[in-house]
């Protein structure tokens, strides 16, 4: 047992690595389906798009890339599906250069497999991407015709019916940003501090921590933190929506309530790596000191 | 005849401004920094007045500060072209010069010309970057959908195993700072996720007991994200505003230089 310790000090990495490609390989092969409890910003965020009226417009935004889409994505497609089932419009722009367009224009084109009564131009719409994200923002506050002249396919927003009457975005209910980076925090302080449209965020696990300041100030009406904050929504949504407690259980693609397995698994490995460490750690202190 | 004065203010201080300055330049040096400072400084000052001024000129919908709003996109556009000019010199540097990883740098610059002409012929034939008329990928998003999005997603996913690797080497219970951050990351981790509940997977006796201790798990995470991590993130938050905002005001008044990128001697 002794030299087990030892042996733990000087490990070879690799080992780690196996056992962290297993720990997430495994459930999302065979998931496990544990149980996901919600937390209060994820609620506020479910509750307040529960609230809003028929035809209410949401703002949605992409601003994150491949390497976040795991977390991202699930956030997106759950507030799109929300939306759906809520009758709420909603308009999508991406932010993000690289990668942001093709993950937004992938989830859309899910979302109007999942509910084909949703009429492009009518019930929402793909603005595409524009440069230069901050001054995006503060444009569309203004004029969103001054940002984004055209759609995703180039139609000028005055032939498309839904945006003949949506000139700025002081006349949407809701802006919500799937983000990773600054992006997410600059509809906090460009938009909802100069305009005052709520915003709901959607950060990585690895930024939602910031964003418990901005929650607390008040200036965020919800947060989905990460895998997690995705994981809880969906959960929400199946217990709200009997419809999409068949869809999420049936579904083969990816979920976040499927990921949440796999990072619980890995989790688990992490903390015991640590605590093995540790205790080895102290193990030869203590030997060196009596030595 | 309606005269838009925001329009007409803004072509003459920021194109008439800066091209007259160029001309000068040419024949007097010392004028080089004098109007770049200039212009930075209305860059900056409009913004601002227009918070200040509800006049319509400035803060309407057409009035100055939103059309430099608009201009601010263009500008980014132009930053990206600059990026694409510095990926090229840097990687044709590396292939002239046979410098280490030549051959990466190779594969970079056909990544960009491919993938751009893709993207360029979509924009110029019209069929755009999605999908062709048959439902068929056009080959721009071919290449997004098959190389670029998958590459990411993998460069990305090797965080997972060096974070793994760093956590069991770096997380020592060194010091009393290091036992507090120790302890703060192990309940986190533990809290975000239904540990307690994995354990007692094999004994369904045990499951009710560990839901009431995972949530109290949770409810500890929360506070302790809400609170001291709320406090803390408010205070480097504001402080970077602060720092932020005091950065702006020296550029705005020309005490900050370094973005001109002129000689000493400018």
């Amino acid at each position: 047992m002794a030299g087990f310790f030892d042996r733990m000090l000087t490990l070879d990495r690799r080992w780690i690595f196996l056992f962290v490609f297993l720990s997430v390989a495994i459930p999302i092969i065979i998931p496990i389906g544990l149980p996901v409890t919600t937390t209060g910003s994820t609620r506020s965020a479910f509750e307040f798009i529960e609230a809003l009226q028929e035809g209410d417009i949401v703002w949605i935004s992409f601003d994150y890339g491949p390497s976040s889409a795991p977390e991202n994505d699930p956030m997106a497609e759950a507030i799109m599906r929300q939306c759906a089932l809520k009758k709420l419009r909603f308009v999508v722009d991406v932010l993000y250069p690289l990668g942001g367009l093709q993950l937004a224009n992938n989830a859309i084109g899910k979302i109007a497999e999942e509910f084909p009564k949703l009429r492009y131009g009518v019930d929402y719409v793909n603005l595409g991407y524009k440069d230069g994200a901050a001054a995006v923002m503060r444009r569309l506050g203004e004029d969103i015709a001054g940002a984004f002249p055209t759609d995703v396919n180039g139609t000028p927003l005055a032939q498309i019916p839904m945006m003949q009457g949506l000139k700025s975005l002081r006349q949407v209910k809701l802006v919500f940003t799937a983000a990773t980076g600054l992006i997410g925090e600059w509809w906090i302080t460009q938009v909802h501090s100069q305009i005052g449209i709520p915003v709901i965020i959607g950060p990585t696990a690895v930024s939602a921590p910031k964003y418990y300041a901005f929650l607390n100030s008040g200036q965020l009406v919800g947060m989905l933190g990460g895998m997690k904050g995705a994981a809880e929504y969906e959960k929400l949504l199946r217990g709200r929506y009997p419809q999409m407690a068949k869809f999420y259980k049936t579904t083969r693609d990816f979920t976040a309530t499927k990921g949440m397995d796999a990072q619980t698994v890995l989790h688990t490995i992490i903390l015991m790596f640590i605590l093995l460490g540790n205790y080895a750690y102290f193990r030869q202190r203590a030997k060196a000191a009596r030595a | 005849m309606n005269f838009d004065f925001g329009r007409v203010a803004l072509v003459l201080l920021f194109a008439i401004v800066p091209i007259g300055g160029i001309i000068l330049g040419i024949r007097a040096p010392a004028l080089r920094s004098r109007i770049p400072i200039m212009v930075g400084f209305l860059a900056g000052l409009v913004p601002i007045v227009s918070l200040y001024v509800p006049k319509n000129f400035i803060s309407g919908p057409t009035g100055m500060s939103p059309r430099l709003d608009q201009w601010l996109i263009i500008l980014a556009g132009f930053a990206l072209l600059l990026g694409i000019v510095n990926v090229l010199q840097t990687s044709i540097r590396k292939i002239t010069r046979r410098e280490a990883g030549w051959p990466f740098a190779v594969v970079l610059l056909a990544g960009l010309f491919s993938t751009g002409s893709f993207g360029i012929h979509g924009a110029i034939s019209g069929q755009g970057i999605g999908f062709l008329p048959d439902g068929s990928p056009t080959p721009f998003k071919y290449m997004a959908d098959w190389f670029f999005l998958p590459l990411q997603s993998t460069i990305f996913s090797l965080l997972a195993f060096f974070m793994a690797s760093a956590a069991f080497r770096a997380f020592r219970a060194r010091n009393t700072e290091a036992t507090i951050l120790l302890v703060a990351a192990g309940l986190i981790m533990a809290g975000r996720v239904p540990l307690l509940e994995l354990f007692a997977l094999p004994f369904p006796g045990l499951q009710p007991a560990a839901a009431g201790a995972s949530q109290f798990l949770g409810r500890t995470t929360e506070w302790i994200m809400d609170t001291p991590n709320g406090a803390a993130q408010s205070g480097i938050i504001i402080g970077a505003a602060l720092g932020a905002a005091s950065m702006a005001i020296r550029v705005i008044l020309g005490i900050e230089r370094g973005y001109l990128g002129l000689g000493k001697g400018e």
